[in-house]
């Protein structure tokens, strides 16, 4: 089975892939060899155009760059803006993003829950994930009026409040969610067909998730104790006791459980943070005169550290904006655990890291022998293909 | 195992799918199509000026006004709503906007 | 002479010929997506006919009108010829298997190992379209088809020749009329309906053993390149096939039509037959893909052992 190497290309359209990008695999048999991401496919020019909008659009356009995550961009925006403008937010408004926060890592763990099941066949899993997520997504309906982009948040507060009755709902809803993902976990570890795929896949360990730098969820698995939310605190994250789940084996299995782990422990936040819940003003209103500075916030995303950085110049609009989504810091693993798997293993493998590709387009290119991150000016673009071509 | 025993049990369970256009389901504080009561709005322009995707579109001053609003632009953030400083300006709880046209889905507003 | 050729061709054309299994292999479909959504715990096919059972008719018809692609690198007279193939193949075969009574339309001795034949063609096919696609995905899902063969085949053969040793004889016919004279294979041989059922999932595609056409690695495996006409005659194909394979079941193990009372055989068969597709799509339902070393290793290492032994197992009891 060896001598001959395939390309086989994955993508940019490829249904193990839910957005564009592409992988070049080189296969010897059923075997990887060798794994070429390519990124850029859904490059939108978003950071881009926030320099054009004013700091009140750039909420609505902000959330739109990831349809999972929203919330978690729109958190780490105003955080960035409300260091600009030295605004304290008021303690209930900190705690109701907190919940929003966690409702939308339960739904995003659930969805990649559901599509791991469906990586590795088993549709039915699948569904069964799916229909308990849109408990979530109702819930998140209910509060924000929208099931994906909540627009909750607001430079100096969030847009809506909590009352009784929808705590108790939510309440309500978390106990059905965490009794079907506590009879989900057993089924998970004992259903052997599933056992079979991701036990001991796409293993990546714990010195090799710092020497990639992975985040999120992929470090974790992997013994790494990295959590923004506990490293560096923001919203009411400081005043909630939590623990950070890690499991040592770092393979697809223990990616597929410290979801589920997580999940467990968003329902005890919401829970505690519901029961701590502060009164008073869930906003300040804030005088949109940006002084020139500059600002960093981060974010633990349901995928990872989540990274903006914003500088004003004194206008009503940013002068620069830089967003690192989590999954470009994840990326960087798929050259070690891509090598050496099966063909059936790589959608896997791919999903594995819960790729968020949107997230994550803009122009860098990522070296992965010296596994050097540069950004590249048009220039060095310019350069770059005037030696490639020369080169064929 | 335990699969097994859950998906014997769903075969006499009631689906938790509904039948969409027949049944619909939309909670109380949904964010749909806009609506201006022009009896309140000073057309002081402001809903025209946070708009995100510039979906509002005002012509005229004060109360002579006239406001188009361009329903394939809007993305329902209702920022707008927030911004209004007389409450001009309301939410509905439609939905169901897809049209072949796109010049036929505007709404113009005028007293 | 002549009444008796019409009443043949009635028979091999429309009951219980080819009209009646194709109708049967919509229905199957339809069947087959009702109980996955009701396992799924979704609502499946509802809008067209009464509760979605016209469905799978709409759907042929939508694919027989759409555009037929093929890619230039294709090969266009194999590409044309395996959906037909793919879809007569498994047709013709249905007068080979007992339906209305004991007898079957056609039958002599070994047609058994004809339609063992017929099987081992199928997958040929598969090989053939696949590879002349002119697609990495398709070429990569024959591949993946061929190399699923070698486990396979040799215990689907070593099952479906089992129930032959008690009957004497390699002829469908003679072995449902030995079992309605005796007893149910499947009571003889429990092992041997195991190991066909397991290599049956295989042989049709189904989840755990779907390895040739897994859609989130190979896109459609070796069907990706065909549309239009060919597509929808690929389907029907699988869905006679579902059906073949379970009134092959059903004949080989559970009896084949037998007069209960006052049912006709045919309700006695067609009732066993949705019960064997009731347990396939259960069992595909709640098993995950296996990856295709793991299903080679586990054919050879199990399922072989496992028809050896079945085989001693029947010639000491019947040599007692």
């Amino acid at each position: 089975m060896s001598g001959t190497v395939i390309r086989l290309v994955i993508g940019p359209q490829h249904p193990a892939l839910k957005e564009p990008e592409r992988f070049i695999l080189e296969l010897e048999g059923e075997q990887v060899v060798r794994a070429i991401p390519r990124i850029g496919y859904v490059h939108r020019g978003i950071e881009k155009a926030m320099e054009s909008r004013t700091y009140i659009q750039n909420l609505y356009l902000v959330e739109r760059v990831c349809g999972i995550c929203s919330h978690a961009h729109s958190i780490c925006y105003t955080q960035a803006i409300e260091e600009l403008l030295e605004v304290e937010v008021p303690p209930r408004a900190r705690y109701i993003r907190t919940i929003f926060a966690e409702l939308e890592r339960i739904n995003s763990h659930l969805l990649w829950l559901g599509l791991i099941a469906h990586e590795v066949g088993f549709d039915t899993f699948f569904m069964y994930i799916w229909r308990d997520r849109e408990l979530i997504m109702d819930i998140l309906e209910e509060l924000s009026g929208n099931r994906v982009h909540y627009a909750v948040n607001t430079i100096g507060g969030v847009r809506r409040d909590l009352d009784h009755d929808k705590a108790s709902k939510i309440l309500k809803r978390l106990e059905i969610i965490e009794e079907r993902i506590k009879r989900y976990i057993p089924m998970l570890e004992r259903e052997q067909t599933l056992l079979k795929r991701t036990l001991g896949i796409g293993p990546l360990s714990q010195i090799d998730a710092i020497k990639y730098g992975a985040v999120g969820p992929m470090a974790r698995a992997s013994g790494v104790k990295r959590d923004v939310r506990k490293d560096d605190p923001y919203a009411a994250y400081d005043e909630l006791s939590f623990n950070i789940i890690t499991l040592d084996d770092g393979d697809c299995f223990s990616r597929i459980m410290i979801r589920a782990y997580e999940i467990l422990e968003s329902i005890e936040i919401i829970r505690e943070s519901l029961s701590k819940l502060p009164d008073g003003e869930i906003r300040v209103k804030v005088k949109l005169a940006v002084p020139p500075s500059e600002a960093l916030s981060r974010v633990e995303a349901p995928r990872g550290e989540l990274i903006h950085y914003a500088r004003s110049n004194g206008t009503d609009k940013p002068e620069r904006y830089k967003i690192r989504a989590p999954t470009l810091a994840n990326l960087a693993t798929f050259s070690k655990i891509l090598v050496g798997a099966y063909l059936a293993d790589v959608p896997v493998i791919l999903a594995g890291i819960d790729p968020c590709f949107s997230c994550m387009d803009r122009m860098q290119i990522i070296d992965l022998e010296k596994n050097e991150k540069n950004i590249w000016t048009i220039e060095d673009l310019r350069r770059y293909a005037r030696e490639w071509y020369q080169r064929r | 195992m335990h699969i097994t025993i859950e998906a014997l049990k769903n075969i006499f369970k009631k689906a938790s799918t509904e039948k969409y256009p027949i049944q619909k389901k939309i909670p109380e504080e949904y964010r749909g199509r806009l609506i201006w009561i022009m009896e309140k709005c000073v057309g002081c322009s402001l809903c025209a000026r946070v708009c995100p995707v510039k979906a509002i579109q005002i012509t005229g001053k004060g109360k002579e006004a006239i406001i188009t609003y361009f329903l394939d632009r809007c993305i329902y953030c209702a920022q707008c709503v927030d911004s209004c400083n007389v409450k001009a300006i309301e939410i509905t709880r439609e939905f169901e906007f897809a049209d072949y046209d796109k010049s036929q889905m505007k709404y113009v507003y005028a007293r | 002479m002549v009444s008796e050729t019409l009443t043949f061709l009635t028979q091999i054309l429309i009951f219980p010929g080819f009209i009646f299994i194709i109708i049967l292999s919509f229905f199957s479909e339809w069947y087959v997506r009702k109980l996955t959504g009701k396992i799924q715990n979704r609502i499946g096919p509802s809008y067209t006919g009464v509760s979605g059972i016209l469905q799978p008719i709409a759907d042929f018809i939508k694919l027989l009108r759409k555009e037929d692609i093929v890619p230039s690198t294709a090969d266009k007279l194999i590409t044309t010829i395996v959906p037909i193939l793919y879809f007569s193949l498994p047709l013709a075969s249905f007068s080979m298997v007992p339906m209305t009574n004991p007898q079957a339309l056609i039958y002599f001795e070994g047609d058994l190992i004809f339609l063992i034949f017929i099987f081992t063609l199928i997958t040929s096919l598969i090989f053939l379209g696949g590879y002349f696609s002119g697609s990495i995905f398709s070429i990569m899902g024959s591949v993946r088809a061929a190399t699923q063969l070698l486990g396979y085949k040799i215990p689907l053969v070593f099952s479906l020749l089992l129930p032959a040793i008690p009957a004497s004889s390699f002829s469908l016919t003679e072995i449902v009329e030995w079992q309605q004279n005796n007893l149910w294979m499947i009571w003889l041989q429990p092992i041997g309906f195991a190991v066909l059922f397991t290599c049956m999932l295989a042989e049709l595609e189904i989840t755990p053993f779907d390895i040739p056409e897994a859609e989130t690695e190979i896109v459609a495996g070796w069907s990706t390149e065909f549309s239009g006409a060919k597509l929808a005659l690929i389907r029907l194909g699988k869905n006679i096939q579902l059906l073949l394979a379970s009134s092959l079941i059903s004949t080989l193990y559970l009896g084949g039509p037998e007069q209960v009372w006052i049912i006709p055989p045919i309700l006695i068969l067609l009732l066993k037959i949705f019960l064997v597709i009731s347990l396939i799509v259960f069992i595909k339902n709640v098993i995950a893909r296996f990856r295709i070393d793991q299903v080679l290793s586990g054919m050879w290492k199990y399922l072989i052992p496992a028809t050896i032994i079945q085989f001693l197992l029947i010639k000491i009891m019947l040599g007692v």
